[in-house]
């Protein structure tokens, strides 16, 4: 065999990209001066061109589609973009720091995961919230966002979390007080299974922060929810309408 | 470089484009795009980013790195695309075309390591990646190409079908995968030959689907 009869014999694999790498190096080159295989490799490249959806399609994400627009368009290119709404979310609760009774996280089933931030209005536990709350967002290596419609009025949940102390700081801001019948519920969702976080206490007129560590057990954690349960009764996963959930 | 099964741009009897035609969609959104309308970038990312992430899940087996992919594509698509140079390349098989190298660059820098797909067992390695979807999982478009593509494989012999989804589905090298199936790698190469040259005869038929 001579050596373009090698390469005529190895078109149609180098052009479905699955020759090893050395091959397709030496062929890539080879293209370079040979017009025949070139325009070969074309003709084979387009009777091929829908073979890649024979794979299964991955539902992408939440925010993802969101995330590859804004990086496609270069507007996640600046870092600070990408943190634009949570910096805008924590210099909102700095401002208004002065005024603020930041809502009490309700711990309900897992009492040693969930830590309210600020218990009272004194100068002294505000700062304490500051500083957990700054502490966690500088060194957080994940920040998840969900925007949540209700009523007309668009709000979201935010969620710093922090690899090194495994605790995430979540802002729920922008909902409407829970209906009379019901109650916000956050969930993680672990890998074997939803697990009960906190009762989200909402006033309308302000943001609601909170600090968590994880729950126990072997699971990994994949992400959260909020829900609005039924007032009645704590079951062990969501009975009620999911409104936002993030995965990590 | 020319196209399989594109048709040529529809006319009405006035003689003006049939926007209805899949030629004249295509154009238009490639055109819009091309006039940087970030609202056509993202109904092109809406209509094929599940394909793109398929594609490029399929062969990393790590959901980080094909997004990773597929951000990156898109990118690329939207400060390269212009008016000519692949122009007679559908929109959707050169977004796939550009998924599938980013994703065997991406494999092949993995030059450290255990592979993922190594921790996978030959089954879950079939199902993983060119599993069928099933009617009721499959209500968005493209759809119906994907039933074609799985048809032709469905009609290849077993052991070429295999040799074919770990190559150009896996990403494998073929020395990969006739260590993985215990052949000797001539018979890989034989199988993929064979493969490939039914497939050419199946889908270049193909007509196009527009985003």
């Amino acid at each position: 065999m001579t050596a373009h009869e090698w390469f005529i014999e190895h078109r149609t694999e180098y052009a479905a990209r699955v020759l090893d790498a050395e091959e397709s190096a030496a062929f890539a080159a080879h293209l370079a001066h040979c017009d025949a295989c070139r325009s070969a490799v074309a003709r084979i490249e387009a009777e091929l061109e829908w073979l890649p959806m024979g794979a299964t399609p991955v539902a992408p994400r939440p925010e993802f589609e969101g995330r590859v627009l804004a990086h496609a368009i270069g507007r996640s290119a600046s870092p600070w973009r990408r943190w634009a709404l949570p910096i805008g979310i924590a210099a909102s609760l700095v401002s208004g720091l002065a005024g603020w009774q930041i809502g009490q996280a309700k711990a309900v089933a897992t009492p040693p995961s969930v830590a309210a931030v600020v218990t009272d209005t004194t100068g002294r536990a505000q700062l304490a919230a500051l500083r957990d709350t700054l502490s966690i967002m500088r060194t957080a290596a994940r920040v998840m966002q969900a925007t949540i419609t209700m009523q007309g009025k668009e709000g979201g949940m935010v969620i710093f979390a922090d690899p090194v102390t495994h605790r995430w700081n979540v802002v729920v801001h922008g909902l409407p007080k829970a209906p009379v019948d019901g109650r916000y519920q956050f969930w993680f969702i672990r890998s074997d299974g939803m697990v009960r976080g906190a009762e989200v206490q909402v006033d309308p007129t302000r943001p609601m922060i909170f600090t968590t560590g994880m729950p126990p057990g072997d699971g990994e954690i994949l992400g959260a929810a909020l829900t609005i349960e039924p007032m009645e009764g704590q079951s062990a996963s969501p009975q009620g309408r999911e409104l936002a959930h993030v995965m990590l | 470089m020319p196209t399989a099964g594109v048709p040529s741009l529809s006319l009405h009897r006035d003689g003006t484009p049939d926007s209805s035609s899949p030629a004249a969609r295509e154009a238009a959104l490639r055109g819009r795009i091309v006039e940087r309308d970030e609202r056509a970038l993202a109904e092109l990312i809406t209509a094929t980013t599940p394909w793109l992430l398929g594609v490029a899940r399929g062969m990393l087996h790590d959901t980080d790195d094909a997004e990773d992919v597929v951000m990156e594509v898109f990118r690329t698509l939207w400060n390269t695309l212009d008016g000519g140079g692949d122009g007679a390349t559908g929109l959707m098989p050169l977004l796939l075309r550009m998924t599938r190298q980013r994703a065997i660059d991406r494999l092949r820098q993995r030059t450290r390591g255990v592979r993922l797909v190594e921790a996978l067992s030959p089954g879950e390695q079939a199902r993983s990646a060119v599993a069928p979807v099933e009617p009721n999982e499959a209500a968005q478009a493209g759809w119906h190409i994907h039933r074609r593509v799985h048809a032709a494989l469905g009609a290849l012999p077993d052991d070429q079908r295999s040799a074919v989804m770990l190559a150009y589905f896996e990403g494998l090298a073929q020395s990969e995968i006739a260590a993985r199936l215990g052949v000797p790698l001539g018979t890989v190469k034989t199988r993929l030959r064979l493969a490939f040259g039914k497939l050419r005869t199946t889908l270049a038929p193909l007509k196009d689907w527009v985003p």
